[in-house]
């Protein structure tokens, strides 16, 4: 067989799109944009910042490889098959690529749209994980009420903490029996579980010293429920740095569980509520200490363009911070700090160092804290394999990314490493367990916290 | 379109080279079927990826059997589609042949495997004290065999050389199944033909590399940089050629014009000056004395002749942010537009400033938007065509710019590849350059290398010709 000439050198004016028009093969509703798509040139510099790609070495699991199969959907040469759309859920979305890019090529949120194509029935997802997402996406995640009230915060923390770990660990099949025993041979391994934050803090905490300013306080849902020790740092820290700060109680999810889903819509109301309560108050600041919701909220203004009115995505986007990038902003009061005596290294959050470009800013905030020292681990900015539920979804994959973050955090020697986002949080919390080492992981938060002279919001208990 | 081997084939490669080693999904096929050249794209019928010359072996072996072209690839950041292939078959990637061989104090020499990461390389023995100098713009993403195949420059090439000057001795799989061994660690050989050169730069034509030994050298003890700002480009090519002829070979001296400094103020906003029509960064290096000599010399030379402002780096970081324009520079005119046509031509020094004034006629005459920088030290200039690859009016108009351009590139005795290579994207250009003698001889070697045309078809020569690479 000797092969045909298969050399197409490509008649680009069957690629015009118009907008509006429907884009190659993708469906007409949330394709990506193929402006975007376009700007990918190929250059491969990309390459060895991916994750999955140094997982598999296989170039459609990498953002070059990623693009260019979209490009093939969008100009009609590629089905919408259930490879692209796997690829599109096996991206971690962790904005490496982006930080690296020439052509400033957005890869991850390219794939969020792949994913929200996928959503839309093509290639449905298993039955029982499209029920539990969809209840978690659409009933629970948008109302914190419900999700406090139900005892939702135990449910989901099996459901997402104990699942994941146990898929992680495959402890199942070491150990088998049922998951509830397993649960509780893992019990040890998760956070103590608080009562939520959000009821027990009033909706308005004053500033202590002389006032600096007010802002608001983005409390992220899984902060709220799986970590509320931190969330009740961020709120002391800002509180004694001088600012009162507004906890709106109708706040809800930013919506990135539900773009990381696919499922843009609901991400979409929940972003024109979320902007219309906090624009009704009169802030300097929206504080998150969630680099996953901080990035989320910052990108609102292509999330709701045309749903809303730009000025007001203005608004509400030129207030958003990081609380590092805040705080050190604004210039940390540092006279009646207490000493944390401890020698740490911190881990850059992919939505905080790739998504937000903030990589200073903790470490100066890390510097400003009496008796904390920072050493440097190679790949700081490196993915741990937490990625939202990617952990769920691609457990043995998680494993590795998360081995080589492990191996880099261990070299270090530190007593801990820190981080700023709950997703990174519980993975290197696990990772320290699973190794048996003796480091702890912390949200950097918690460690400003305990240097406070004194605490605004007291403890649950 | 799905790939034409039988399931059976497929699963006698599987069984041969490990599952992992063998992609044929579509969606696979759709990502082996470019490299970082515009425009082009063409589907690979299998994706393999040999661990040992062995398996290389054996991946020729099954090309000769199934009748199948076959070609070689690296990272696929090549810029004239050599991996591309461009008739189908077989795409033999050889990224997961990584390991690092050897590194030899005593005869200092690194031998290494095809896929290695030049920086990986370069890495490795700067850790043990000592220089790998070739550095392509991809060198974090570039093969070493690429490198080789390609004989790619860097920016280190006025005084250092590009990747021939440092290969030692190579190995390779020919089509017939042999292994080739070429050159050694001595540092004289001249028993025989010189397989080691015309592998260099062969573009994946001739032979599959399957092991790279490169000399290396005690680096540099110390560094100075400066950059100076011309009024017009001309002025900006004539420093240059003064600086060469004061006797001086500096590390680097690259060039920006207009077009790429204003494209970096947009992207970066670093206080660059804006209505400057050229920019030259300049590093010497070597013993401190000397380079303190040097900087001063290159100094008054560029006094001399005029440039508009100097600035020397006094510390590393000046130094770093000096050399922030050109390391951006890249990445600002990628973002300027959907498609970004990258070129390379490159003529004597000596004729910079008149390459560079056709470039200016030819922009106005073509009406596009042309950034351009480069090698300057070399002659090599990197025409940057911001276009849009759905606009086909605007491509063919594209394409008229650079043909005519090469017309002056080739008048002043240029050539139409400084370091890309011809793979698909020239391979219109090379008779032009060599003329129809050159290219026959060339065809002759090919054919004395496979006979069949079966290895990296449609590269260099012109494909529709009848007898492509059987003379
Ligand atoms: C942004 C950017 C900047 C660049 N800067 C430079 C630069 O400064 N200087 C420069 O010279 N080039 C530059 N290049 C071009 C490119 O990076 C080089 O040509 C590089 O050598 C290609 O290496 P690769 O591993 O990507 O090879 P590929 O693109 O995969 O292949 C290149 C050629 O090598 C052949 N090949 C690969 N492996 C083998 C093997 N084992 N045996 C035989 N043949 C093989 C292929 O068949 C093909 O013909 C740049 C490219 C980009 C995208
Ligand atoms: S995504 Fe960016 S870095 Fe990666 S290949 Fe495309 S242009 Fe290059
Ligand atoms: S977002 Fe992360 S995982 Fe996804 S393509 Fe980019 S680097 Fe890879």
């Amino acid at each position: 067989m000797r092969s045909e000439p298969r050399y197409t050198k490509r008649d680009a004016e069957q690629a015009i799109h118009k907008p509006g028009e429907r884009l190659g093969n993708f469906l007409p509703e949330d394709a990506p944009s193929y402006e975007d798509i376009l700007q990918c040139m190929r250059c491969g510099f990309c390459l060895p910042h991916c994750p999955t790609f140094a997982i598999t070495n296989r170039e459609r699991s990498s953002p070059r490889g990623r693009a260019q199969l979209a490009k093939a959907v969008a100009q009609g040469e590629l089905e919408l098959s259930e490879a692209v759309c796997y690829e599109g859920f096996f991206c971690l979305d962790c904005r490496a690529c982006t930080t690296v890019c020439p052509a400033g090529v957005k890869v991850g949120p390219i794939m969020e749209h792949v994913r929200a194509q996928s959503r839309n029935e093509v290639h449905p997802l298993p039955p029982g994980w499209r029920q539990f997402r969809e209840f978690l996406l659409e009933y629970m995640l948008p109302n914190h009420d419900r999700l406090e009230d139900s005892m939702l915060a135990a449910r989901l923390y099996q459901r997402l903490g104990v699942q994941w770990m146990v898929r992680n660990s495959h402890l199942l099949e070491l150990a088998p029996g049922t998951l509830g025993e397993t649960a509780e041979k893992m019990d040890g391994m998760l956070p103590k579980l608080e009562p939520p934050l959000r009821n027990r803090v009033p909706e308005l905490v004053k500033a202590r010293g002389e006032k600096r300013g007010t802002v608001a306080y983005f409390i992220g849902c899984i902060m709220n429920l799986m970590y509320p020790e931190v969330s009740r740092a961020t709120i002391n820290t800002l509180a004694h740095q001088g600012f009162d700060v507004v906890i709106p109680k109708s706040a809800k999810c930013c919506g990135a569980p539900h773009l990381t889903e696919g499922d843009r819509e609901t991400a979409r109301q929940l972003g024109e509520h979320n902007v219309e309560t906090f624009l009704r108050w009169d802030l300097d600041a929206i504080v998150t200490d969630c680099a996953g919701c901080g990035a989320a909220l910052k990108e609102y203004e292509e999330l709701l363009e045309g749903r809303m009115d730009e000025r007001y995505l203005h608004e509400f986007r030129s207030r958003i911070r990081d609380v590092s990038e805040f705080l050190v902003g604004a210039g940390m009061r540092t006279e009646d700090l207490k000493p944390v005596d401890m020698t740490i290294t911190y881990h850059d959050p992919c939505h905080l160092a790739h998504a937000q470009g903030i990589a200073k800013e903790p470490r100066q905030l890390i510097e400003a804290i009496p008796g904390l020292k920072l050493v440097e681990m190679f790949e700081s900015n490196w993915c741990c394999g937490s990625g939202a539920n990617w952990g769920l979804l691609h457990p043995e994959e998680s494993e590795q990314v998360l081995d080589r973050k492990m191996a880099n955090v261990v070299k270090t020697e530190a007593d801990a490493v820190v981080t700023l986002n709950p997703g990174c949080h519980m993975q290197l919390a696990w990772g320290v367990r699973r190794s048996g080492l003796d480091q702890k992981a912390y949200h950097l938060m918690e460690l400003v916290g305990r240097s406070l002279p004194e605490e605004s919001v007291p403890p649950a208990s | 379109m799905p790939s034409r081997l039988s399931a059976q084939a497929i699963r006698e490669l599987e069984r041969r080279l490990g599952k992992e080693q063998v992609l044929h999904e579509t969606e696979d096929l759709h990502t082996y079927g470019y490299d970082a050249t515009p425009e082009l794209k063409s589907l690979p019928d299998v994706v393999l990826f040999p661990r040992t010359a062995e398996e290389v072996a054996y991946v020729v072996e099954f090309a000769n059997q199934n009748g199948l072209p076959l070609s070689p690839r690296g990272s696929g950041t090549g810029l004239s589609g050599g991996s591309i292939p461009a008739e189908g078959g077989v795409v033999a990637v050889m990224t997961r042949m990584n390991r690092i061989l050897e590194i030899d104090e005593e005869n200092l020499t690194a031998t290494v495997e095809p896929g290695v990461i030049t920086l990986d390389l370069a890495s490795a023995v700067a850790a043990r004290g000592l220089f790998y100098p070739p550095d392509p713009g991809s060198q974090k993403v570039s093969t070493i065999a690429g490198n080789v195949a390609e004989n790619a420059g860097g920016l280190r090439g006025l005084k250092y050389g590009v990747t021939r000057d440092y290969v030692m001795a190579l190995e390779a799989v020919l089509m017939d199944g042999s292994h080739l061994m070429t050159g050694g660690k001595a540092v004289k050989d001249v028993a025989g033909y010189s397989f080691r050169d015309l592998l260099v730069g062969s573009e994946g034509t001739l032979g599959i590399v399957t092991k790279v030994t490169v000399s290396l050298i005690p680096p540099p003890k110390a560094k100075k940089t400066m950059v100076a700002y011309f009024k017009d480009v001309a002025t900006a090519g004539q420093a240059v050629s003064e600086i060469v002829a004061a006797k001086i070979i500096p590390a680097t001296l690259e060039i920006l014009d207009n077009t790429t400094i204003n494209a970096i103020e947009d992207y970066v906003d670093i206080g660059l000056p804006r209505e400057m029509q050229g920019l030259l960064l300049v590093e010497v290096d070597g013993h401190p004395a000397e380079v303190e000599e040097e900087a001063a010399e290159i100094h008054e030379v560029l006094q001399r002749v005029g440039a508009d402002t100097i600035r020397i780096a006094q510390t590393d970081e000046e130094a770093e942010d000096l050399t922030a324009a050109r390391r951006t520079a890249l990445s600002a005119l990628a973002r300027v537009s959907p498609t970004t046509i990258l070129e390379d031509s490159t003529v004597p020094r000596s004729e910079l400033a008149s390459t560079f004034n056709e470039i200016a006629r030819l922009t106005k005459k073509y009406q596009l938007t042309v950034g351009t920088f480069g090698h300057a030290g070399d002659g090599n200039l990197h025409p940057t065509a911001l276009t849009d690859e759905r606009n086909t009016e605007e491509i063919t108009r594209v394409h008229a710019f650079f043909s005519e351009l090469y017309d002056h590139v080739l008048a002043v005795g240029g050539t139409v590849s400084g370091e890309h290579g011809i793979g698909m994207a020239k391979v219109g250009y090379l008779e032009r350059q060599i003329g129809s003698g050159g290219v026959k001889v060339m065809r002759r070697i090919k054919n004395a290398f496979d006979p069949d045309g079966r290895l990296n078809p449609g590269k260099m020569f012109i494909p529709e010709d009848p007898g492509n690479g059987r003379a």
